[in-house]
């Protein structure tokens, strides 16, 4: 058993690594990559050469191309020590076009260009834009190398930077000791509470494991998952936090820094990361902290993204199975009498219609009878999930309904049940006992699925009562070019569902003791 | 033995009680069983019943408004965009602006639109777009999944192939392909249709390898009978009304599938149902602008439930088990 899942897993594995691929080839070599500008403030504000150059090194941020800047590269020679300073310096200021270089800057022109193009680099050189007699804003020459990403190196850098792992080496140049402490008594609680905590410097998180009254009351941050950062949804932030992190308000609560200074402050302190040089910059930061680790997130009241649409979702599922579940064999039980017609409509109705309609009716019908139609974090209460939650569980009601009352009435007429009926057992123990159980087998296959798919949230749900959740995520990235978000969201979909096959065949095996996986043959 | 006649007594000889019958080759041959022909018994059994006239009624209704409407008037959507007064009429209102005809009977829209006939251009496209994909889907669907269900080797390979293209998300195929190419009609048809085969032919590629191995196949194979034709003449009648009933599902889900991706922005550019409806959303909750945003929400929803039970009693009229 062990090993067949193994080989499931290495299976979901390959197929979600081809996904990702496919997904690569979509979005960097098939749209217009001129688009992720769209959304670009800084863009427009850029002219001239320096609007190439910007446009290259947004490329290469983002993931499209490998870029070089001479500048860039005479001062990594020089962190090398492969050139002077002193020459650096005299060499760095390019001529206005090719010809009027100087004979020094001339041979290190030719040296970045014959590196670059051996290495498959194309090098461009751009001349100064004059606008009259002066230079032009942003027209000064520039010379750098570009070349673009195969999908092949892109997906395995991909991968590779997928788990990061968090060591006593992850900042640079730390100035101080690096090491690791590890106290039974969080100094953020005064040093007097017992809380088990792992402190870190040279790490890129002051905090590696920590204890909280927030669930799962244990965090860590020695192991993270890098999904790609965001262009344009949530410009510059992961998207793990931009899925995970909690919305809404400020909670202000009293926070003592470690220099002592007490103030009413949302700061998670736990969540400090490096910052290089941030005290030095900013005297709130050194009034507040003894070391770099200042970058901290913020209390909110809020759920997060995922929160809220993984809550929503659980609840609409345990729902549908409650319900539709004790209806399928009722409607079973009452084959062709008033139930099952009046439930046979309802299926027909909510499996034919188009969503979107009964989403709507069942918002009109909410808003008649007085619940709110529209999702509200600062003053959240349950009554706001009640509609998203009925709109979300119809379907997936009248779908239980209509396969477990299939399977029931093809049960009916097994050998087994008239054995069973023989033997004298009464309807109902052959209904609950004998026909149940094997009917909801296939039943029982699709309950990881609904559960986990919870996490990505429901589109059309979440927008029609503008819950802040997840389901629009992958919509939004592609409306707004965010390619990061669209690649991340696609490898989170697709590991959802490899999993949830495979936790669906278990649970099955689990359930049904006939069913094995194991390749002896029987 | 009461029943049995006692011949003794009527005095007869056998010459004149029983009469010798020459064997006939010629009666022989001709076949006494009643005729039975498919497509015959298939609509006998689905107009026996009451329900499927008055769907089918309704059904014909709104396939003539849908596809004839259009042709007999003429729409042009923005015709009254600069008249304030002639937009978000009610049903009331708007005739007694225009008088008692049937294009105002339910009212004007945002662009001074008349709100019936504006549902019926949509409703033309978005049936159309409905059943061109599912032709298309399960055209190729149920040729590939024949094909997949009879050959092993190719069936390790479409596995993979489906756990890989499922995980696609259809809705970065679409917009990638209608950023290449256009926001046309074929465009969407082609978008929708270069994944959509595979969840059919899936379907069909169960189907065929439950009915693969039944023993009057494996009699068939034994017998010497090529694939292809054990794979047309055996199992494809086999599967008239399984694909019949997905048909009949695959249509009304295209049309809650045009509405979905207007509504996510991603759909046609052409005036469509799911366009109407995501563009009039904001009327929904507007006392009196109820008409623009119910009356497209309305004409797919039947439209749906109306096209499902059809496909579905034709689906249960075409299992030759319901012939009897």
């Amino acid at each position: 058993m062990a090993k067949y899942i193994l080989k499931r897993l290495i299976h979901g594995l390959f197929s979600v690594i081809v996904v990702v691929g496919i997904v690569m080839i979509l979005v960097y070599s098939l749209m217009n990559r001129e688009q992720v500008f769209a959304m670009d403030p800084l863009f427009n504000k850029v002219s001239a050469n320096r609007k190439i150059t910007y446009k290259h090194e947004r490329w290469e941020e983002y993931g499209y191309l490998d870029y070089v800047n001479y500048t860039e590269w005479l001062t990594a020679q020089v962190a090398a020590g492969e050139l002077e300073e002193a020459v650096r310096s005299k060499v760095v200021n390019l001529g206005k076009d090719a010809e009027s270089d100087s004979e020094a800057v001339a041979e290190y022109v030719k040296k970045f260009t014959d590196y670059y193009e051996s290495q498959g680099y194309t090098v461009t050189r751009l001349n100064t834009v004059l606008a009259g007699k002066k230079r032009a804003n942003g027209g000064e020459p520039q010379l750098f190398a570009a070349k673009d990403k195969p999908v092949l190196s892109r997906l395995v850098s991909y991968f590779g930077h997928f788990f990061q792992v968090d060591s006593v080496g992850s900042v640079k140049d730390y100035p101080g000791e690096r090491g690791l402490t590890f106290t039974l008594y969080d100094p953020l609680y005064g040093g007097q509470k017992f809380s088990p905590a792992i402190i870190g410097s040279g790490t890129y998180h002051k905090y590696l494991l920590y204890c909280d009254n927030v669930f799962p009351y244990i965090h860590q941050n020695l192991l993270s998952i890098n999904m790609g950062t965001s262009y344009s949804i949530e410009r510059g932030a992961e998207i793990t936090s931009t899925m995970g992190k909690r919305q809404g308000s400020y909670v202000l609560s009293e926070v003592t820094y470690p220099t002592g200074l007490t103030e009413m402050s949302a700061d998670d302190l736990h969540t400090a990361t490096y910052q290089a040089g941030s005290r030095e910059s900013s005297v709130l930061y050194s009034s507040r902290f003894t070391d770099d680790y200042t970058n901290v997130s913020l209390f909110r009241s809020g759920m997060s993204r995922m929160g809220y649409s993984f809550m929503i979702g659980i609840i609409s599922v345990a729902l549908s199975y409650l319900i539709g579940i004790p209806m399928a064999i009722w409607m079973a039980q009452k084959k062709d009498k008033a139930v099952d017609k009046i439930g046979s409509v309802y299926v027909v109705f909510i499996t034919a219609m188009p969503s979107l309609a009964y989403i709507f009716l069942v918002k009109a019908i909410g808003d008649r009878i007085g619940l709110p139609t529209t999702f509200n974090i600062e003053k959240y209460t349950f009554a706001m999930c009640v509609l998203p939650i009925i709109s979300l569980a119809l379907r997936p009601i009248g779908s239980q309904m209509r396969w477990l009352r299939r399977y029931m009435v093809d049960q009916q007429n097994a050998d087994y049940v008239k054995f069973a009926r023989s033997g004298g057992l009464s309807e109902r123990e052959i209904f609950t006992e004998h026909i149940f159980k094997n009917a909801a087998i296939p039943i029982i296959h699709g309950i990881p699925g609904a559960v986990l798919f919870s996490l990505t949230g429901a589109l059309i749900t979440e927008r029609v009562y503008v819950v802040p959740g997840v389901g629009g995520l992958l919509i939004n990235a592609i409306n707004a070019y965010d390619n990061a978000v669209i690649v991340g969201v696609t490898l989170f979909y697709a590991i959802l569902s490899v999993i949830s096959v495979i936790l669906g065949d278990v649970l099955m095996s689990m359930v049904d003791p006939r069913i094995t996986f194991s390749t002896k043959a029987r | 033995m009461e029943n049995t006649i006692d011949l003794s007594k009527y005095d007869l000889s056998d010459e004149e009680l029983f009469t010798v019958i020459k064997h006939d080759e010629t009666e022989s041959e001709k076949i006494t069983a009643p005729r039975y022909s498919y497509w015959r018994s298939v609509f006998r059994v689905f107009f026996r019943k009451k329900i499927n006239w008055i769907v089918l009624g309704i059904l014909l209704v709104l396939l003539a408004f849908t596809y004839i409407y259009p042709m007999c008037v003429s729409f042009d959507r923005f015709a009254n965009v600069r008249d304030e007064t002639s937009k978000h009429l009610t049903p009331s209102a708007a005739m007694q602006k225009y008088g008692y005809t049937i294009h105002h009977i339910l009212g004007t829209g945002a662009s001074g639109e008349a709100t019936f006939d504006a549902m019926w251009f949509g409703s033309r496209i978005s049936l159309s777009l409905a059943i061109v994909c599912a032709l298309i889907n399960m055209f190729l669907g149920v040729l590939i999944g024949a094909f997949w269900g009879f050959s092993k080797k190719l069936d390790l390979v479409m596995t993979e192939v489906r756990n890989i293209i499922a995980n696609v998300p259809y809705e970065l195929l679409i917009a990638v392909l209608v950023l290449v190419l256009n926001r046309g009609f074929w465009t969407m048809v082609f978008a929708l249709t270069v994944t959509g085969w595979l969840g059919v032919a899936y379907f069909i590629r169960t189907q065929v390898i439950i009915i693969r191995d039944r023993e009057y196949n494996l009699a068939s194979r034994c017998l010497g009978t090529p694939i292809g034709r054990i794979a047309t003449k055996n199992i494809l009648p086999f599967m008239t009304s399984v694909i019949v009933t997905y048909a009949a599902l695959e249509i009304p889900s295209y049309i809650g599938f045009e509405v979905f991706l207007s509504y996510i922005g991603m759909g046609l550019s052409d005036l469509t149902l799911g366009r109407m409806i995501s563009e009039s959303q904001s009327a929904m909750l507007v006392p009196g602008w109820g008409f623009e945003f119910w009356s497209p929400v309305a004409v797919s929803a039947i439209l749906s439930i109306v096209l499902f039970v059809v496909g579905q009693n034709l689906g249960d009229a075409s299992d030759p088990r319901t012939h009897m």
